[in-house]
């Protein structure tokens, strides 16, 4: 027979939960698997799974001290960091992987000197241990080094092409000091990498349309118009079409035939804002204030076209 | 000619037949396991792990480089396929061709391969002919020459028994390769039991042949990338998104969890 042990939770302010120990589990199995940074949660989810029920866990008790550790540093919640670690080294004594939290506890800390011997030390074990790199990166990240940032960054990616997120973070560091050419080239890796993702699509094209130049905004207005092909319901991408399409219908050097395409495009797209905004409301009160600002808005942004 | 029809003494399906099934499937567990435990990780390379990655990279580029702007994609096939300083032209990498002798690994590796797979067989096979030896035990189901007599009736001294009728030592031969398919069901594919798969193994040459596969490799992926052309997958976009209404079904429902942004 089954005895299920109740506990009462506050989730937030306003909200109490009364949550199962199996609900928890698999809770925290999901934001794991999802990759999600909803900290506070996971450490109050945690920390009780771990107080009251650790001996039904079993074996998986050890990664939720990992996913609870993590989530322990975010909240600053020091002494609940310190025991899990403690508890896994115990568990793995010499694990790079435990290694490498030790070394995010340090940083945590902001002993960053420390935390980079400790990741020296792993990659001293092992040269091919990409975890490790890339906290040395976020190490630079965080005391603000970002040229430096940028620079290991490139080093590790012209080692393993292949990392995904690195391309993704250096076209973040890029756009922070405003280098769009480069940023571009990481979102363009991106985009070959992950065709049908929509929402990089959607970053190139505004990397794109901040560059500026005819060129980059016809670039800029493509991709917008790939973003929406593959997510009709992508907002940003519509409006990022319409400014595209009417910023290139004002440009003076156009000839007549660009223009009158451009223009058709920028209808076509308030067309369809003015769709999306009826059918947010249907007839509420606020939406028709709102459908009448869109409208105002959308043409007061409209720069001359004769 | 008639055949004579042998009857035999069912003692035999109950005490041969069967225990060689027995032992010839838990010997096969066990030398799974065996094999588990006697398995070395192998330690990839800086070199190693960044070679393969660059191909990954040069195979997508052939495979997605449609959904890049044009000019993009040119930079990135001059700065492989270039003839001064292309990445693929120029990177040569040090081949070493894996002999037993000088990688030590590889003769350990082997060693444990012979020891885990050909020994038990080799002794099991010795002692079921030792032990069940003297009689008749099954009859295989299509007609044999008499040049697999000596093989197959290992302690029968017959002269005019049909070459059909074989002894337990065929039996065991018969249940190791017939038992594979066993050994997936159970133990799920790729098995250390799997014995004639180890034997194709052995038989195509040296399962560490990737140190010289990475120049041929490169060559490889100098050709495909030669050939790709870029055709642009925008080319006609706004046409195809404005041939129709945007599909703004359920965008405001409440399920809807996350952002649309």
């Amino acid at each position: 027979m089954l005895r299920k042990v109740a506990k009462l939770l506050y989730f937030d302010n306003w909200n109490v939960l009364i949550i199962v120990f199996t609900e928890m589990r698999d809770k925290l199995r999901k934001w794991r698997e999802d990759n999600h940074r909803n900290s506070e949660q996971i450490v109050d989810v945690g920390e009780e799974l771990i107080n009251e029920h650790a001996s039904k866990l079993g074996d998986d008790i050890w990664i939720i001290y990992e996913q609870v550790m993590i989530a322990a540093l975010d909240c600053s919640r020091d002494d609940l960091a310190w025991t899990c670690l403690q508890e896994l080294k115990r568990q793995f004594p010499g694990s790079q992987r435990v290694k490498r939290l030790a070394g995010m506890r340090l940083e945590a800390l902001e002993k960053y000197e420390d935390a980079s011997k400790q990741y020296d030390s792993i990659l001293q074990d092992d040269p091919t241990n990409t975890a490790a790199r890339k906290r040395k990166i976020s190490i630079l990240k965080a005391q603000g080094k970002s040229a430096e940032a940028i620079r290991e960054l490139n080093e590790y990616l012209e080692q393993f092409v292949g990392d995904q997120e690195a391309w993704h973070e250096l076209s973040e560091l890029y756009i922070n000091e405003h280098d769009y050419g480069k940023a571009a080239f990481c979102l363009e890796e991106l985009m070959m990498t992950n065709p049908h993702n929509h929402l990089y699509c959607e970053q190139y094209a505004e990397v794109k349309y901040t560059q500026g130049g005819l060129e980059n905004l016809e670039l800029s207005r493509k991709y917008f118009a790939q973003a929406l092909k593959l997510n009709n319901r992508n907002m940003r991408a519509l409006f990022g079409l319409y400014m595209s399409a009417s910023h290139i219908a004002a440009c003076p050097k156009v000839n007549a035939t660009v223009k009158k395409a451009n223009v058709k495009y920028a209808a076509w797209a308030t067309n369809q804002i003015n769709r999306a905004y009826q059918l947010a409301g249907r007839g509420t009160k606020e939406n028709k204030c709102s459908v009448k600002a869109v409208e105002e808005m959308l043409e007061s942004m409209q720069i001359t076209m004769s | 000619m008639a055949e004579p029809e042998f009857l035999l003494d069912s003692n035999i399906r109950l005490w041969v037949v069967l225990p060689i099934v027995f032992i010839t499937f838990l010997v096969g567990v066990i030398r799974h396991y065996v094999s588990i435990l006697l398995q070395s990780d192998k330690k990839l390379t800086l070199e190693q792990v960044s070679d393969s990655q660059v191909l990954i990279r040069s195979r997508i580029l052939r495979e997605n480089g449609k959904y890049i702007p044009k000019q993009s994609f040119l930079m990135r096939k001059f700065y492989f396929n270039n003839q001064e300083d292309g990445f693929f032209k120029n990177t040569k990498r040090k081949v070493v061709p894996p002999s037993p002798m000088t990688d030590p690994s590889m003769l350990t590796d082997m060693m444990k391969g012979n020891v885990t797979n050909v020994l038990p067989m080799i002794l099991i096979g010795g002692w079921i002919n030792w032990t069940f030896s003297g009689f008749v035990t099954t009859k295989v189901p299509f007609p044999l020459t008499l040049r697999f007599k000596p093989m197959l009736q290992q302690g029968i001294e017959l002269l005019s028994l049909d070459a059909s009728w074989v002894s337990s030592a065929s039996w065991y031969f018969l249940n190791v390769f017939g038992l594979r398919s066993m050994y997936s069901l159970i133990l799920g594919q790729d098995n250390g039991a799997d014995q004639s798969r180890i034997m194709q193994e052995q038989m195509s040459g040296a399962a560490m042949a990737m140190p010289a596969d990475t120049n041929k490799a490169f060559k490889a992926e100098w050709e495909a990338l030669e050939l790709t052309d870029h055709q642009w997958a925008l080319e006609n976009i706004e046409e195809e998104l404005m041939s129709r209404e945007l599909d703004l079904d359920g965008m405001f429902s409440k399920e809807l969890p996350m952002g649309i942004f």
